[in-house]
């Protein structure tokens, strides 16, 4: 399984195109909506990531995942639809939480004739027949696989936050080594969950992350942490912690905490610690180590809390690229004198394999 | 009791066998022949046209529907499955063929979406996984191909797909896991587009459907969404369609085997016979000893049992090696007619081998009742009589006669009745009550002819002469089956010779009138029946503008399916302008008036074949799903066709384009103007064609090309012919071998009265000869009414084609001639033995 997963890998670098044909994340860019909620094809790699916690009126927990990748392989003018300009890749998952279970599957596409693509026109992003339906009033998302499938409705509670400085958000140190990266950190989530024929009305919350760059990884990096908090109290908090090989951490490691009213704050490496707090889990099917038990604390926000999973197997194991843990979590601690809880998403990358992508999630 | 009966087995049967070794191997290779024939066509049946997949089968995986449209599926559908809200898998494929120079072998061609085949879970997975293969997603000139063609990745290739050669790179070999048998050639499907020339469509699209809750609930919904252009069926039914119309053809062929093997029973049974009578006396004594006559009975029928097991067996790699060849020819006329297709393995299943003991034993055992049932009832005293007389049991040679009358106006009516499941079931129940009834009516012939020849042959050929004639209607019975067997050989090569021959003929004639142009262009490549290379659309217009070219028209043929089975959809330029004296259309009309109908709207005329596969009449309204929508047309007239079994649906060109706008040509006629020269024509044609790899033929070229197709297409016709021939002209020197040792006793007395060996000999060839003459008689005037058989009833009933009768006397002159001369040389063996006999030693064995 692994050698096959680094294979992929290897024939998925090699075969997307020269970076010179891309532009990098540089500061200063800026942002126009609602065309950019859509493509950027200047950049080689952009992602939509949909994360949400969820449950149905008699308390069954969900977590699910939806996620859009496009990379950019040629920007040859061509008139065929199955010329590929981008490799379209995609990853669902749904975690069911109560019942112990984790579910999930990928696909990577062309765009061919209507198989995948992005159309701002329609406000459609779509791989087959999971798509995202980006309105003027709300968002629709939904992803059929064999035997489980979700279908949502999301509701923008708070305005996109633009996340990093000055337009970009700096993943190590040098010009380029960026994403532009924006948030919508609270939606209000409702739909349907469907699992082996049983179908589940669910509520909840999702966040979404929209990523685009050129190669933003620095050489020396292995992976990174990442966690996007809702907390109980109408505030949401987004961390990412970049990994050197040595296992030191990147200066570069931000985040961002956003006020009940939807101001966002930005954190540097100095704001926070991350740090694991045991409870590893070793994948049966990778067998990468991951630490399922996390400890923050922001002193500038006063916050101090612990993170922890419900469901210990949400790796989602890819053969089309790298594999990852990526779950829903629990979050408990203080903020000052209160009482602090929440629920979020957990990702880490790099745990899998030695040396992690450097263009791909 | 058992040792009893296996006591007088041994003294009755086994012993005689032993004795007389060449009789018996005779016998034993005459049932071996007979079965290995029909088991030699049943494996190469099954080889070439039974278990074969189309060549198109190749990658497809573990799907469960396909959608197809006549000339291709609008791509955009693609997409529109893929977004369907359902967990399936959709996989679109580009499907042709190119030829690999410069060896010239057609190879199937594969387009498929390397990108999407990443997520299946088939063989081509691992393609799409390979390093080699994203590297290359793009690149016009990335081939996969199987190791047969391309030892090692990097090595290049020429291909030639429609009429544009081009070097490709072979970027990956296709694994083992994909499980394609023979060579292909993969690409991206965007590649395989732009090569192929089929923009904007796909041939097929694959889909796997979830497994719940069932194949039919997703068929219907699946059918529910997708336009009525398209059609969606279960996958591989293009295989099932191609079988159906080859059942037809390989039960045909099945049935023809089977005239060899009744051939071959004719054999048996008279060996049987003779073997009889030989051992009359010895059947007397256990008799008289007090075997009963079943014992006796089951005797003769255990010693026929005893060929067929062992003639079975014989028969086994005999049929083996006749399959090999068999199979090469019948795979040249099912790639020739049908659909290009490698044939399968040769699989001797425990099937085959069953087969080919109940058709040895069967027939054996059967051919061996009647005597065996004589023998029985021969009566012990008369048996053991003193001063053995010639056995003759009297032939009711007038009952016979009725019977045989009787037989043929039954025949009559079953030629009458129409096909079962498009098999002329009935058509060869009227042959094998004709072959019935000639065996019939066979004695009185004999006895009559002989009668008659007698007198003229004791002057023309002197007194040995008139002996032979006088033991031949002598002998009446034996004599009888030996004409009849012959006969029978005989009738089958005259009616399939006259079936073909006229044929042939027809063709010629048709050709006269459907290949009226000078030049003809078509893309360069093995032609095959399921391939439609196209002509880049622009040289027909280059060649139109050339001094000395009148006018060009242009063939565009789409293979389809219809009704679940396989056509072409053609379309021709419709052009009043040239005219033949003869119709090639039903109605009688000149082809002007019927183009210029069917130029004025959705009109369209289909080849006879297809009328009668289908059952449609001028008047009559089809409807073809053609990508976009379904579209009626009109049939005006029906045409003869005798080039395409599936049939042929024809448009007119701007009609077609209409619906496929796809301009390129599958073939170009040139008319040169009044005075041109053609070979200037010709020349200035190959330069306008210099980026095109076509070929040119003049008229009389691509007539004489059609002609060889179609003899290839009859090779196995012929060599089953001969085989059936060999078998009986064997039978008839064992039959001759035996007379020569059953009539030891007169020919010794000939001898004894000075007869010289010369004479003896002279007699034998002349009663060789006498069988022969007659056999040619009764043979002849079987075969003709078997061919009336065959052309109207069969032929008519199993392909459909109008075939004008036509006596094709140079063959059969020369056919039957051969075998006549075979039959008196047949004679030259037996005739030696009999000479050598040493005439006191044979009188005193009395």
């Amino acid at each position: 399984m692994k050698s096959r997963l680094a294979f992929l890998l290897i024939l998925l670098l090699a075969a997307t195109g020269g970076a010179a044909d891309y532009q990098p994340a540089l500061p200063g860019y800026h942002y126009d909506f609602p065309r950019g909620y859509f493509s950027h094809p200047n950049y080689q790699t952009e992602w939509w990531y949909y994360t949400g916690n969820v449950q149905s009126a008699d308390g069954h927990r969900f977590g699910f995942e939806l996620t859009f990748f496009r990379q950019g392989v040629s920007r040859t003018p061509a008139s065929s639809p199955w010329y590929v300009h981008d490799l379209y890749m995609a990853h669902l998952a749904l975690s069911d939480l109560s019942g112990q279970h984790y579910y999930h599957t990928e696909r990577i596409n062309r765009a061919g004739p209507g198989i995948a693509g992005i159309d701002a026109a329609r406000g459609l992003i779509w791989n087959g027949n999971w798509s995202l339906h980006i309105g003027d009033h709300g968002q629709q998302i939904t992803g059929v696989a064999g035997d489980f499938g979700i279908g949502f409705s999301l509701t923008p509670q708070k305005p996109v936050v633009i996340q990093g400085q000055n337009g970009i958000s700096q993943k190590a140190e040098g010009a380029g080594h960026a994403s532009h990266y924006f948030s919508l950190t609270r939606l209000l989530t409702s739909g349907a969950i469907e699992i082996g024929g049983t179908k589940y009305q669910v509520e909840g919350t999702s966040w979404m992350d929209h990523e685009f760059f050129t190669g933003s990884m620095a050489g020396d990096e292995s992976g990174w942490d990442w966690i996007g908090v809702q907390f109980s109290d109408n505030t949401e908090l987004m961390l990412y912690r970049m990994r050197h090989k040595d296992g030191s951490v990147d200066p570069f490691s931000s985040g961002s905490y956003v006020d009940a009213l939807g101001k966002s704050r930005f954190l540097t490496e100095r704001d926070f610690t991350m740090s694991p707090a045991g409870d590893a889990w070793t994948s049966p099917q990778t067998h990468g180590e991951y630490p399922l038990r996390w400890q923050v604390s922001i002193p500038s926000l006063g916050m101090r809390f612990e993170i922890t999973t419900p469901l210990r197997d949400q790796e989602l194991t890819s053969t089309l690229g790298p594999s990852y843990w990526e779950g829903a979590v629990d979050v408990r601690g203080q903020e000052g004198s209160h009482a602090l809880r929440g629920v979020g998403y957990l990702e880490m990358t790099g745990y899998a394999q030695a040396n992690g992508s450097d263009r791909l999630p | 009791m058992l040792i009893a009966w296996t006591a007088l087995f041994f003294r009755l049967i086994v012993r005689p066998m032993l004795r007389e070794k060449g009789r018996s191997l005779l016998v034993l290779f005459a049932v071996a022949l007979g079965v290995a024939v029909v088991l030699a066509i049943d494996l190469s049946g099954n080889a070439a046209a039974g278990s074969f997949h189309s060549s198109m089968q190749t990658l497809t995986g573990d799907n469960d529907l396909e959608v197809t449209a006549a000339g291709g599926v609008p791509e955009s559908i693609v997409g529109q499955l893929d977004r369907l809200p359902w967990p399936l898998r959709v996989a679109p494929r580009i499907e042709d063929h190119a030829t690999v120079l410069p060896s010239g072998k057609t190879v199937p061609l594969i387009g498929i979406d390397f990108v999407a085949e990443a997520n299946s879970h088939s063989g081509q997975r691992q393609m799409a996984e390979d390093p080699g293969t994203f590297n290359f997603i793009n690149d016009p000139d990335a081939i996969w191909t199987t190791r047969s063609l391309c030892p090692h990745v990097g090595c290049r290739i020429t291909l030639l797909i429609n009429d544009q050669n081009r070097d490709y790179t072979v970027r990956g070999l296709i694994p083992a896991a994909a499980q394609v048998s023979g060579d292909a050639v993969v690409m991206d499907i965007g590649a395989a587009q732009q090569a192929t020339g089929k923009t904007g469509r796909v041939d097929r699209i694959l889909i796997k459907v979830p497994e719940k809750p069932g194949f039919d609930y997703w068929q219907q919904k699946l059918r529910a969404v997708l336009p009525s252009g398209v059609q969606l069926n279960p996958q591989g039914s293009e295989t099932a369609a191609n079988r159906r119309m080859l059942a037809a053809f390989r039960w045909n062929l099945r049935v023809l085997s089977y005239i060899a093997l009744l051939v071959g029973a004719f054999l048996i049974y008279n060996a049987v016979s003779v073997s009889v009578v030989r051992r009359r006396a010895d059947i007397g004594t256990v008799r008289a000893l007090g075997a009963s006559r079943r014992a006796v009975l089951l005797a003769f029928v255990a010693e026929a049992a005893i060929f067929g097991v062992a003639g079975s067996l014989l028969a086994l790699p005999l049929g083996r090696v006749l399959a090999d060849g068999a199979v090469r020819l019948l795979s040249t006329t099912v790639n020739a007619l049908y659909i290009t297709s490698r044939p399968g393995a040769l699989a001797f299943s425990a099937g085959s081998v069953v087969l080919a003991f109940i058709v040895g034993i069967g027939v054996a055992v059967a051919s061996a009742l009647a005597p065996a049932r004589e023998a029985a009832l021969v009566p012990p005293t008369e048996a053991m009589a003193r001063g053995r007389r010639e056995y003759e049991i009297r032939v009711a040679r007038w009952r016979d006669l009725l019977l045989a009358a009787f037989l043929t106006v039954a025949a009559g009516f079953a030629s009458r009745v129409p096909a079962i499941d498009g098999k002329p079931v009935f058509g060869y129940v009227s042959a094998l009550l004709l072959v019935a009834a000639s065996a019939l009516a066979i004695p009185a012939l004999v006895s009559a002819l002989t009668r008659i020849a007698s007198a003229l042959l004791e002057k023309l050929l002197g007194v040995e002469a008139l002996l032979a004639s006088r033991s031949l209607a002598g002998s009446l019975r034996r004599t009888s089956v030996l004409v009849a067997a012959l006969s029978t050989a005989i009738a089958m090569m005259t009616s399939v010779g006259i079936m073909v021959g006229s044929f042939r003929q027809t063709v010629l004639t048709w050709m006269e009138t459907q290949l009226p142009a000078d030049l003809y262009l078509r893309p360069a490549g093995a032609p095959g029946g399921d391939r439609h290379p196209t002509i880049e659309a622009g040289l027909a217009d280059r060649i139109a503008q050339l001094p000395g070219v009148a006018e060009v028209t242009r063939l565009r043929d789409y293979p389809i399916e219809y009704q679940g089975l396989p056509a072409t959809l053609a379309s021709v330029d419709a052009d009043p302008a040239r005219e033949h004296e003869t119709s090639e259309f039903f109605s009688g009309r000149p082809l002007s008036e019927v183009m210029k109908e069917l130029a004025a709207g959705n009109n369209a005329v289909v080849s006879e074949p297809f009328a009668n596969k289908h059952h449609v009449r001028a008047g009559d309204v089809l409807t073809l799903p053609l990508g976009t929508g379904s579209v009626k047309f009109r049939i005006v007239d029906i045409f003869y066709d005798y080039g395409n079994e599936g049939g042929y649906i024809l448009l007119a060109r701007p009609v077609m384009l209409r619906y496929l706008p796809d301009k390129a040509a599958s073939n170009l006629a040139v008319y040169l103007a009044p005075g041109a020269d053609l070979e200037t024509v010709r020349n200035e044609i190959g330069k306008a064609a210099a980026n095109s790899d076509v070929l040119i033929f003049s008229n009389g070229e691509i007539r004489r090309q059609g002609m060889r197709t179609f003899d290839q297409t009859f090779a196995i016709t012929y060599a089953l012919e001969a085989v059936a021939i060999m078998v009986a002209v064997l039978g008839i020197a064992g039959a001759l071998i035996s007379i020569v040792i059953d009539r030891r006793r007169e020919f010794g007395l000939l001898r004894f009265l000075g007869a010289a060996g010369a004479q003896i000999r002279k007699l034998i060839l002349v009663e060789a000869g006498l069988i022969g003459i007659l056999a040619n008689i009764a043979g002849l005037t079987l075969g003709y009414f078997l061919s009336l058989l065959l052309i109207y009833v069969i032929n008519k009933q199993s392909f459909g084609w109008t075939i004008q009768f036509h006596w094709p006397v140079a063959i059969l002159i020369g056919a039957l001639s051969l075998v006549y001369l075979s039959t008196v040389l047949a004679g030259l063996y037996p005739a030696s033995i009999a000479r050598h006999l040493n005439p006191i030693e044979v009188v005193h064995e009395e």
